[in-house]
């Protein structure tokens, strides 16, 4: 009984006079640690070194949002998985601000020889790339030239170049480095060594290049923006204020602006419809999904970027200029530019404008017969193609993503690192499944199609229909109109067949013949050269530029390789590492180095040419001195029954080489 | 008034159940999703399941903060028996429903779901959540109304008969 009493007054004692006392304040030193925790985790947010905000970076482009573009960053929330495979493709990483993070060459104290004029130094400071460099923008004497010293605020590239640009200190104005990174190299070359370019042209550097070109594909909504048309005045007189809505080819380059979208969607009831009717995008008009397009639309999401295109008109390019480009994934391409497709329009008048304005518009870009012949133009290949050009039915029409995906799907077992160094190929569209989507009777009887062993490179689709036959990046890439080879393709358009990309110890009077006798295909007029010389022998001696190093790349490739043998090919491969053209000798010794024997080959494709020379000639004598100079004695690879190599045979097929100057547009 | 105790006493006795074997339970889930991690599942770590891992992960911690939520509930039921005397049916049954319908909730959110959006399940959560904020809303009502030590009802701390 008591108990509870005494303890009722314990509790009065003790509870009536703290309440009295304590009351609210018994909580004050929770809320006092609270709030001094809340107040010092504020300061600390709002102090944190974050960089200078966007907003007020005045030396180069920026990104600002507007215009219905709500950024990446917006997407990430509701679609995580589509965001982080977009994420980690080189799509994302087209542009950069040049930070610590994506800076892939060493700018700690560095000089860079191998550029345009004086060599380039380089240094850092805190996060600051600086480089100290002959003014590539100076347009007065020559000798004149000033040296400057100038900021690299942003990088194109990430995948096998970093380009790096400086701000020119003229509003948002930029220009490029004389130098280039080659990342996989891990070494630097100058600007013009890393195009297919003519060694006795400049290359253009030109203050404001980035603004008024690059950012159009390499941005997403770049506004250019520039008081009056880019170079009608001089440089320094121009306002520039280049903005971009996200640098990088981010989600709505290809989904269209989103602001509509995310609004829409904010509405967990309209999503959940959505997802109940079978997935975001079957019925909501408000984002634009490429692949749910017809195939046209579709493959134009794409080609806004990849194919070769020009504005119709000056009106056109001043309109982009400031509002950016007009055209919104889902419209028609051509409705505001013109795409060239010589092919088929060679004699329009576009085409013959654009001609008049600049000869080479087409040969830079184009074969004579208007196939494309540079990377990163693939649209202009597909639409060239027959299972484009001549499908019918929607579901069996070629798009971009019959084989390629922009999101890599969560089954996919490869990681995004490789699926996004593969162009973001879709699973299990490496290989011969891509065309037997549609060509599905052939998979019973391949070999009989083929001609060639079920397990040989020769049956594989991809070898016969999409060669080789596209140059970019120091390199070759398929050729994404699907065509079949010929020998006439050789003959009369100076374009190397698929056959002899492989073949490439085999003559095109081979080819015709085997062509012929397996398809019925035509045999051309040969000289008589193309029946007995090697066809690589007469593409790498006698061709221009772009075919040499075509020639040169498919040397080290290892199904040509392991088809031609290789020990005949090392004296051409020498003699090309004193090309004339920067490319071709890079190939060239890239090549060569993937032969037996010659992996730890010395050489600089840009160093002085007695140096070259000096290499060649090394190449040549070791080869020569080598049993492998004695396996192949066979007339069509300019070696004759004595095992020598035919220097007159090669002396004579070089005087006829085309010595056209080659700028490839890549 | 002994009506009363014995209420609070069941009460007590049921939460202190619950709450346990609810804790065990996602207790249990944490230790499953901490081996998901340890062995890299990408059911569970890719980024394509991000929204999973998102709707596990408050599964595992709503449902284990809710069992203490129930045998703090239990163990004030025992020291101030008197609270909210007419509520704890209320009150009890909208935790129950609570621990079952939030983590649950969270849980088949992330079995099957639509990118960044969780599954259907997910519409349990809203519910469950009304059903804790009145528990605690009763709770804190009734505590409000507690003047006195926990004895104030006429029962022992140990829950024992005062009278």
């Amino acid at each position: 009984m008591s108990q509870p009493h005494r303890g009722r007054r314990r509790s009065q004692d003790a509870a009536g006079p703290v309440r009295a006392s304590r009351g609210p304040l018994r909580f004050a030193p929770a809320v006092v640690l609270l709030l001094a925790s809340t107040g010092l985790g504020v300061a600390l947010a709002i102090t944190a070194d974050r960089g200078v905000p966007e907003s007020e970076v005045d030396n180069r482009p920026v990104q600002i949002t507007g215009d219905g573009y709500v950024t990446s960053e917006t997407c990430r929330s509701c679609h995580p998985s589509q965001y982080d495979t977009w994420y980690g493709s080189f799509h994302r990483t087209m542009t950069q601000v040049a930070t610590p993070d994506t800076v892939r060459a060493d700018f700690d104290g560095v000089r860079v020889a191998h550029t345009h004029g004086r060599p380039m130094w380089l240094e850092r400071d805190g996060d600051e790339f600086w480089a100290n460099f002959d003014d590539p923008g100076w347009e007065g004497p020559e000798p004149e030239r000033p040296r400057i010293r100038r900021q690299v605020v942003m990088i194109t590239g990430s995948h096998h170049q970093n380009i790096y640009w400086y701000a020119t200190g003229h509003d948002r104005g930029l220009n490029v480095l004389p130098g280039v990174y080659l990342i996989k190299e891990q070494r630097w070359a100058s600007r013009s060594a890393v195009a297919l370019h003519p060694p006795s042209q400049s290359v253009a550097m030109l203050n404001g290049h980035w603004n008024a070109i690059c950012i159009v594909c390499h941005t997403t909504l770049g506004k250019t923006a520039f008081d009056t048309p880019y170079r009608s005045e001089p440089f320094d007189l121009q306002a520039i204020d280049t903005t971009v809505a996200e640098f990088g080819i981010a989600c709505e380059s290809c989904h269209g602006p989103a602001q509509a979208h995310v609004e829409a969607n904010r509405n967990p009831l309209r999503r959940y419809g959505l997802h109940r009717a079978g997935g975001v995008g079957d019925g909501d008009p408000t984002i634009v999904l490429p692949t749910r397009l017809d195939p046209e639309r579709s493959s134009q999401a794409c080609g806004q970027c990849h194919s070769v295109w020009e504005f119709y008109d000056r009106a056109g390019e001043r309109h982009a200029n400031r509002a950016g480009l007009p055209y919104r994934p889902g419209d028609e391409l051509r409705d505001t530019r013109f795409v060239a497709q010589p092919s088929v329009d060679r004699d329009s008048p576009e085409i013959l404008a654009f001609v008049e304005d600049d000869p080479e518009f087409v040969r830079g870009s184009f074969w004579p017969d208007g196939m494309v012949r540079v990377s990163g133009r693939e649209y202009n290949g597909l639409i060239d193609s027959p299972c484009f050009r001549h499908a019918t039915e929607p579901d069996r029409t070629l798009t971009c993503f019959s084989c390629h995906t922009m999101h890599k799907p969560a089954e996919d077992r490869r990681t995004v690192a490789e699926w996004a160094d593969t162009y973001q190929v879709s699973t299990g569209m490496d290989g011969n499944d891509a065309c037997l989507q549609c060509h599905e009777p052939m998979r019973d009887d391949l070999t009989a199609h083929t001609r060639h062993g079920a397990e040989s490179s020769g049956s594989r689709c991809y070898n016969c229909h999409m060669p080789y036959t596209s140059y970019g990046l120091l390199k070759t890439m398929r050729s994404h109109t699907i065509s079949s080879p010929t020998a006439g393709e050789t003959a009369e358009l100076d374009r190397p067949n698929a056959c002899n990309l492989c073949h490439l110890d085999k003559t095109l009077d081979w080819t015709a013949d085997r062509l012929l006798e397996w398809y019925g295909t035509p045999v051309p007029v040969l000289s008589d050269d193309e029946r007995r010389v090697a066809a690589s022998l007469l593409w790498i001696l006698k061709g221009d530029a772009g075919l040499r190093a075509l020639t040169a790349q498919a040397m080290g490739w290892v199904p040509a390789q392991e088809a031609s043998g290789t020990s005949w090919m090392v004296p051409h491969l020498g003699e090309a590492l004193g090309d004339r053209y920067d490319a071709v000798r890079f190939i060239a010794a890239r090549s060569l180095r993937s032969l037996p024997g010659y992996a730890s080959l010395e050489y600089d494709f840009v160093a002085p040419e007695p140096e070259r020379v000096n290499t060649a000639v090394r190449v040549l004598r070791a080869w020569r001195a080598s049993p492998a100079s004695r396996q192949r004695r066979e007339p069509e690879l300019l070696v004759d029954a004595d095992g020598a190599l035919r220097v007159d045979a090669m002396r004579r097929l070089f005087d006829q080489r085309d010595l056209r100057r080659l700028f490839l547009r890549e | 008034m002994t009506r009363v105790s014995d209420s609070a006493v069941d009460y007590s006795r049921r939460h202190l159940r619950f709450g346990w074997w609810s804790l065990l339970c996602f207790l249990t889930l944490g230790f499953g999703l901490e081996l998901l991690h340890g062995f890299k599942v990408g059911f569970y770590l890719d980024v394509s399941n991000e929204t999973r891992r998102l709707m596990w992960t408050l599964a595992h911690a709503h449902g284990a903060l809710l069992g203490l939520v129930h045998i703090l509930y239990a163990l004030c039921l025992r020291l101030f028996p008197g609270v909210a005397a007419g509520s704890q049916g209320p009150i009890s049954s909208s935790l129950i429903g609570a621990s079952l319908l939030l983590p649950g909730g969270f849980f088949l959110g992330g079995v099957g779901f639509y990118s960044g959006d969780p599954g259907l399940g997910i519409l349990t959560v809203p519910v469950g959540a009304t059903l804790l904020v009145i528990a605690v809303f009763l709770i804190a009502r009734a505590s409000a109304a507690l003047d006195g030590d926990p004895g104030e009802s006429g029962q022992h701390p140990g829950g024992g008969k005062a009278r």
